[in-house]
């Protein structure tokens, strides 16, 4: 029986793993890999906790509402991402620097 | 319009002209300031001609007495509990300031022909010139004494400008040791002021006041002031009075110049161009004298009664020292400026006496030397701008080159030994008998000092022969060779138009004391009756 | 003006502002309007003409008539009323007459005598005012303007002593002459302040009349008293000393006699009248003004001093070559004479010595004047390189300028009191008085009318010795100098005129219609003072014995000097030395006196340069050092403290800053840092 904690395992994992990958990667689509798969563990943990609430089901959809916005920001991230390209020819976050103060 | 007040800023409104004229009008500068010069001058005319004398105008400590007087409310400030600040513009003339203002306007006037030589920056010359000139006048007319101070003070700063600006080589050095000099006596004089504030109070008003005439009364001190006669107070474990008297004593010492606190004057006036120089001994002197009448003798009586021996030893001191000093010297400038000394140390020796003959003999002393130091110094620059050299040494037989010149020389080396017909003599004698009777008199001078004091006048028969001698006499032979041959021409007739002015006035002076005396006499017997009386015990 | 006043007197004060006034007049026009012009010279002689005739119409009205005396205010100082005035008596009038008088022949023989000077107006100008001044000063009733006056003589002295101001020894000369007077004018000058303090006055009449200010003052118990003012005693003794000091100076008495001879520089005109017989005689003159004021110790001092003063120019003359200079110290020996005789008291007689020797040295110094000027000629003819005034060039002018010869023997022979001059009456009275003064006073006395005899016989000696050294005997210069042209003569008659005039004046019958006895002198009875001695044995023995030894000294001379048949004493004895060398007294204050005054000066400079200035840098240079530890404290310090607090705001603002880099990655990694710090923090402090 995968027990509740078994679920909130992976998502640590996935989190973490996501966590490391934002803070150490230099490529912006590995990042928003990275926040991916962050959203997933969150994702995970709101479908595990699901269980608590069987009649509105809030936690499925909540799930889903989160997957799909997942989906939009991903997009609107990756337009941003090439852009960023096309204008600095580089996505690694370090280098952009002309918003900086 | 008073006249006095007119006399003093008429000055600064040409000055304001001048530094709103635009740089390319340059060559109207002078012109403009011998014009304003020349009006003071009217004016001062036109004052000394309807100067009233008198009993009732003698002036000194009896405010309704002076003349031309005009007071306004300066500064009023409403101190609340502390009652209200009174500080007046109150100005007026007495017997003492109008010849002194006479000679002070005339003086500025030679000053300003004099400035001709000046070629670099003429706005910056003649707009301090102007100011200088304001300050001066204001000194001699002012009787509240925050208004004294500020034109006391006011005076410093265009002359160290007008000394470290177009001085000579070493102007720096000497423009900074005057400025010090000055400043250190006037500082502590601003104490003394401020502790004179608090001590008197208007009998009218109520209120402090800064009014010198109203110092002069010692029922108008607060019981227990810091400086009323009755409370004894004591600063530093010596009399409050004295202290005062003594801090007033040294501002004024230093500008007359007393010695030791003379070593400023030969510096600046050596450094000094030509105006300034005579500007310094022809009139900057003679506040230090004023000052010493008006203030310390008027406020502090008693101090200067008891202390008289003292200022007559100064004095004494003063007429040896600068003349020894003066044969020593080998420039011509700096020996001047030693007889200056010298000569002023008659002044101190007069108003120590304490005697009508010496302190009127002071007064006429200071008009005399306003005007023969003005021709010393103004012909010691006709030589320095033509060959810029002013060594004793480098010139021999001026008088076969410069004829005119060397009698100008003559009249003002033998006017300045006292030779009988010209103003110093009646000064220089009359001081001297003051000095001798007072003994009998008051008993303040030892007979010896008038004794002493006489010696000064054979030394200074010496320093003066001695250099017409080396300089002007004898066959031509000049350091600079030929080309100061062609260089060292007669006087021209501007130079003329100066001299010969003062010259007949040194010579009016001597023939009728009268212009002086006729005017300073009530006076000086009020005075002389006021320090003995008013605040003895 | 006193109202009281008869018109005739009123016209004398007239007369006599006109006598002064003329000669100003006269320096006036000729500076203003001659200065190049040979008529200069005529003004002034115009001016001084009409001035001594109005001068003798003068002197005719108040000799012996009456005192006139008038005063105006001039000014007011303190309380004291300062009046100028007139003051015509009998001493005022004869001076005045005097002075005119002699100026009169020397203005004419001056226009001849600097003719070719490039100078000429301005000598004109500098005479009218010495005459001016002079003739001011004799009539002045106040002390304050007499000393003003005198102190002008001095000054045209000064001029005219200069007058040839290229030549150094001529300003060197008139520098020394001037300041030696200002030391006698400081004297004079104190004296005058001392009695206005012990007067409260400066009027001549009040202080000296009989009866007046100084004789009513009294001395008692060391004070000297007059009404209610009190002077110590040394005070009337320094009075004293500083017009003694003034007489000594303007008259040329020991100490302060050297700077006459020097004033020989000048024209001879100018020394013949103003270094013999004017502006000198103004201390016998002041005496005679202000004799009441001694006391009869001071009047022995007087006397001492004067007789020494006679005796040792006349010791100097006996060795100078200079023909002026030997002149010049028979001036300063006869002055002596004078002074020494207001000292014993022979008051009208020394007057009666000033009159005649004003003229006879007048006229000595004329001659003498027109001797230099011929040589002067030799010179310039044949360009030698000669002193002319040197009398070993001369020698045997007699023939060649017979008139000159003739006044100087007359003038010789008054200078040395032979009879029938007028020298002979007032010299033979100023020794019959001294002998007769010494007699009363008692033995040690006696020794001043002995060394004033001797010295009669030096000037007897000298005088021959000048005479016959010049006129007589050979002319040197065409031995030394073969092969020069000598043209010479005695002038025009503007040379010859005033030597004949002044000649005329050294005779007798202007003084006196005795040749024999000086007591029936005229003069003498002009003065209240002068006393009627009883006939007594000196009246006789003196004269006879004076002069005939004079007349043996003479020709002791001649033996000498013509015949040459011997030697007096070598040329390098001690007595010669010192005499030749005018007893190093000029040496003396040379060396000694003004030395010391410029040791003084230059070390009173020294002090003020290194001590009052060198305390005034000292301070300065303090200042500087405490204004140096201020700044350093202010910068190490207090700035310091600022400069920590700033450093430490900077670097935690730069540790803060650090994490602002704009890196996102990095604010997530310190985020999820923070978090975990907070988180273990919180197990740690929980647990």
């Amino acid at each position: 029986m995968i027990s509740l904690v078994d679920f909130m395992i992976v998502s640590a994992v996935l989190f973490c793993t996501g966590m490391f990958i934002i803070v150490s990667k230099k490529n912006s689509i590995q990042i928003l890999i990275g926040i991916e798969l962050m959203l997933n563990a969150a994702i995970l943990n709101l479908v595990a906790f699901g269980k608590y609430d069987r009649i509105n089901n809030g936690g499925q959809m909540f799930a889903l509402f989160a997957i799909v916005l997942a989906a939009a920001t991903t997009a609107v991230a990756l337009a941003i991402i090439l852009n960023v390209y096309k204008q600095y020819k580089t996505i690694d976050p370090d280098k952009i620097k002309q918003l900086k103060d | 319009m008073n006249i006095l007040t007119l006399l003093i800023f008429t000055p600064v409104l040409f000055g304001l002209i001048i530094l709103l004229l635009p740089s390319s009008m340059r060559a109207s500068f002078k012109y403009i300031t011998l014009l304003t010069t020349l009006l003071q001058l009217g004016f001062s005319i036109w004052m000394y001609l309807n100067f009233k004398t008198g009993e009732a105008y003698a002036g000194i400590s009896h405010e309704e007495q002076f003349q031309f007087v005009q007071k306004l409310p300066w500064i009023s400030l409403d101190l609340g509990g502390a009652g209200k600040m009174q500080i007046e513009y109150f100005v007026g003339i007495d017997g003492i300031s109008v010849t002194l203002l006479v000679m002070t306007s005339l003086v500025m006037v030679i000053a300003a022909i004099a400035s001709w030589e000046i070629t670099s920056n003429l706005k910056g010359f003649f707009a301090l010139f102007l100011l200088l000139d304001m300050a001066v006048v204001g000194v001699f007319c002012a009787l509240d004494f925050f208004l004294f101070y500020t034109f006391y003070e006011l005076m410093l700063l265009p002359l160290y400008f007008l000394i470290g600006m177009w001085g000579g080589a070493r102007r720096e050095y000497a423009a900074i040791k005057f400025f010090l000099y000055t400043l250190f006596g006037s500082v502590f004089m601003l104490l003394v002021m401020v502790g004179l504030y608090l001590s008197v109070k208007d009998p009218v008003t109520g209120n402090h006041t800064f009014n010198m005439i109203q110092m002069m009364n010692p029922k108008n001190y607060i019981d227990g002031s810091v400086f009323s006669v009755l409370s004894h107070q004591t600063i530093l474990g010596m009399p409050a009075r004295t202290v005062g008297f003594v801090v007033l004593f040294i501002a004024f010492a230093i500008k007359v110049p007393v010695v030791p606190l003379h070593t400023w004057l030969p510096d600046a006036h050596v450094e000094a161009p030509t105006p300034v120089s005579i500007i310094l001994a022809g009139i900057l002197l003679k506040i230090g004298g004023y000052g010493i009448i008006r203030i310390c003798l008027g406020i502090f009586p008693d101090v200067a009664y008891s202390g008289a021996y003292w200022l007559g030893l100064l004095g004494v001191i003063s007429i040896l020292y600068g003349a020894f000093n003066a044969l020593a010297q080998r420039d011509l400038k700096r020996m001047i400026a030693y007889s200056s000394v010298s000569h002023m140390g008659f002044v101190l020796l007069g108003i120590a006496s304490q005697t009508a003959e010496g302190i009127s003999g002071a007064v006429l002393q200071m008009v005399s030397h306003g005007f023969l130091s003005t021709m010393l110094f103004f012909l010691v620059g006709v030589i320095y701008n033509r060959v810029h050299d002013r060594d004793i040494y480098n010139f021999r037989g001026l008088g076969t080159l410069m004829p005119r010149y060397t009698v100008y020389v003559m009249v003002a080396f033998f006017a300045s030994l006292g030779l009988p017909g010209f103003s110093a003599f009646v000064a220089e004698a009359f001081s001297l008998a003051g000095a001798f009777k007072s003994h009998n008199v008051n008993g303040l001078l030892p007979y010896w000092m008038a004794v002493c004091g006489a010696v000064g006048i054979l030394l200074s028969a010496a320093y003066f022969l001695w250099t017409l001698q080396r300089m002007f006499f004898g066959t031509v032979s000049l350091k600079g060779g030929e080309i100061w041959k062609i260089a060292l021409t007669d006087i021209n007739w501007r130079e003329t138009a100066t001299l010969l002015p003062l010259a007949l006035i040194a010579l009016a002076l001597g023939v009728m004391p009268s212009l002086v005396l006729g005017k300073i006499n009530d006076s000086v017997l009020a005075l002389v009756q006021f320090t003995q009386t008013v605040f003895q015990k | 003006m006193n109202k009281a006043l008869p018109y005739q007197d009123i016209q004398t004060i007239y007369f006599a502002i006109a006598v002064v006034v003329l000669p100003f007049a006269a320096f006036v026009v000729n500076l203003l309007f001659f200065t190049k012009s040979k008529l200069s010279g005529w003004v002034s002689t115009l001016a001084i003409l009409v001035s001594s005739i109005l001068a003798v119409i003068i002197f005719t009205r108040v000799w012996n008539v009456q005192q006139i005396h008038v005063k105006y205010l001039w000014f007011i100082i303190g309380d004291n009323y300062l009046y100028t005035g007139i003051l015509l008596n009998n001493l005022s009038v004869l001076m005045l007459g005097l002075v005119s008088v002699i100026a009169l022949p020397v203005h004419i023989y001056s226009t001849a005598y600097m003719k070719d000077d490039a100078g000429y107006s301005r000598y004109f100008q500098y005479l009218s005012f010495f005459c001016f001044s002079m003739l001011a000063m004799v009539i002045m009733d106040s002390l304050i303007l007499l000393y003003a006056f005198w102190e002008l003589v001095g000054f045209s002295s000064y001029l005219l002593i200069g007058f040839w101001f290229d030549r150094a020894n001529a300003v060197q000369a008139n520098k020394k002459a001037f300041i030696i007077n200002r030391i006698g004018d400081i004297g004079l000058l104190t004296a005058i302040i001392i009695l206005f303090n012990q007067f409260h006055t400066f009027d001549i009449v009040r202080l000296f009349k009989e009866g007046g200010l100084i004789a009513n003052s009294t001395i008692k118990n060391g004070l000297w008293i007059s009404g209610n003012i009190q002077t110590p005693i040394i005070w009337q003794y320094i009075a004293c000393i500083g017009i003694f000091l003034g007489v000594a100076a303007k008259s040329a008495q020991f100490p302060l006699h050297t700077w006459l001879p020097d004033a020989m520089e000048g024209p001879t005109s100018v020394s013949a009248l103003i270094h013999a017989a004017t502006m000198v005689a103004a201390g016998v003159f002041l005496l005679g003004r202000v004799y009441p004021l001694f006391n009869p110790a001071e009047l022995t001092t007087l006397a001492v001093i004067g007789c020494f003063t006679a005796f040792m120019a006349a010791t100097i003359a006996l060795t100078q070559n200079d023909l002026k200079r030997i002149l010049a110290y028979s001036t300063i020996s006869q002055l002596g004479y004078m002074v020494m005789a207001m000292g014993i008291g022979a008051y009208a007689t020394s007057l009666f010595h000033l009159v005649t020797h004003a003229f006879f040295k007048c006229l000595l110094f004329l001659a003498a004047g027109v001797v230099i000027h011929q040589i002067k000629h030799i010179k310039e003819d044949n360009n030698l390189d000669i002193d002319p005034q040197d009398i070993a060039n001369m020698g045997g002018l007699r023939k060649k300028l017979p008139l000159t010869f003739i006044t100087t023997l007359i003038g010789g022979l008054a200078l040395i009191g032979l009879p029938l001059t007028s020298g002979y009456l007032s010299k033979e009275g100023i020794l019959v008085q001294a002998f007769e003064w010494a007699e009363h006073k008692g033995s040690i006395y006696m020794l001043l009318p002995v060394l004033a005899s001797i010295t009669s016989w030096l000037t007897a000696f000298y005088v021959a010795r000048l005479i016959l050294k010049v006129f007589y005997g050979d002319m040197n210069l065409p031995t030394l100098h073969p092969g020069i042209k000598i043209h010479i003569g005695d002038g025009g008659w503007r040379y010859k005129l005033p030597l004949v005039l002044l000649s005329l004046c050294c005779l007798f019958p202007l003084f006196s219609f005795n040749p024999l006895l000086h007591t029936d002198s005229w003069l003498l009875y002009g003065f209240s003072s002068y006393k009627d001695y009883t006939e007594n044995i000196f009246e006789i023995i003196v004269p006879v014995l004076v002069n005939v030894l004079s007349l043996a000294v003479m020709y002791y001379a001649y033996t000498i000097y013509i015949k040459q048949s011997r030697w007096v004493s070598s040329q390098t004895g001690l007595l010669y030395r010192i005499s030749f060398n005018e007893w190093y007294i000029d040496k003396f204050y040379n060396r000694v006196v003004v030395k010391s005054v410029l040791i003084l000066s230059d070390a009173v400079f020294w002090f003020d340069r290194k001590v009052i200035d060198g305390f005034v840098n000292l301070l300065e240079k303090t200042g500087v050092f405490i204004a140096g530890i201020a700044s350093w404290f202010d910068r190490h310090i207090v700035d310091g403290i600022l400069h920590l607090a700033a450093t430490t705001v900077q670097a935690i603002g730069g540790f803060a800053r650090r994490f602002q880099n704009g890196k996102v990655q990095y604010y997530l990694f310190s985020m999820l840092l923070a978090v975990i710090v907070v988180f273990i923090l919180k197990i740690l402090i929980w647990n």
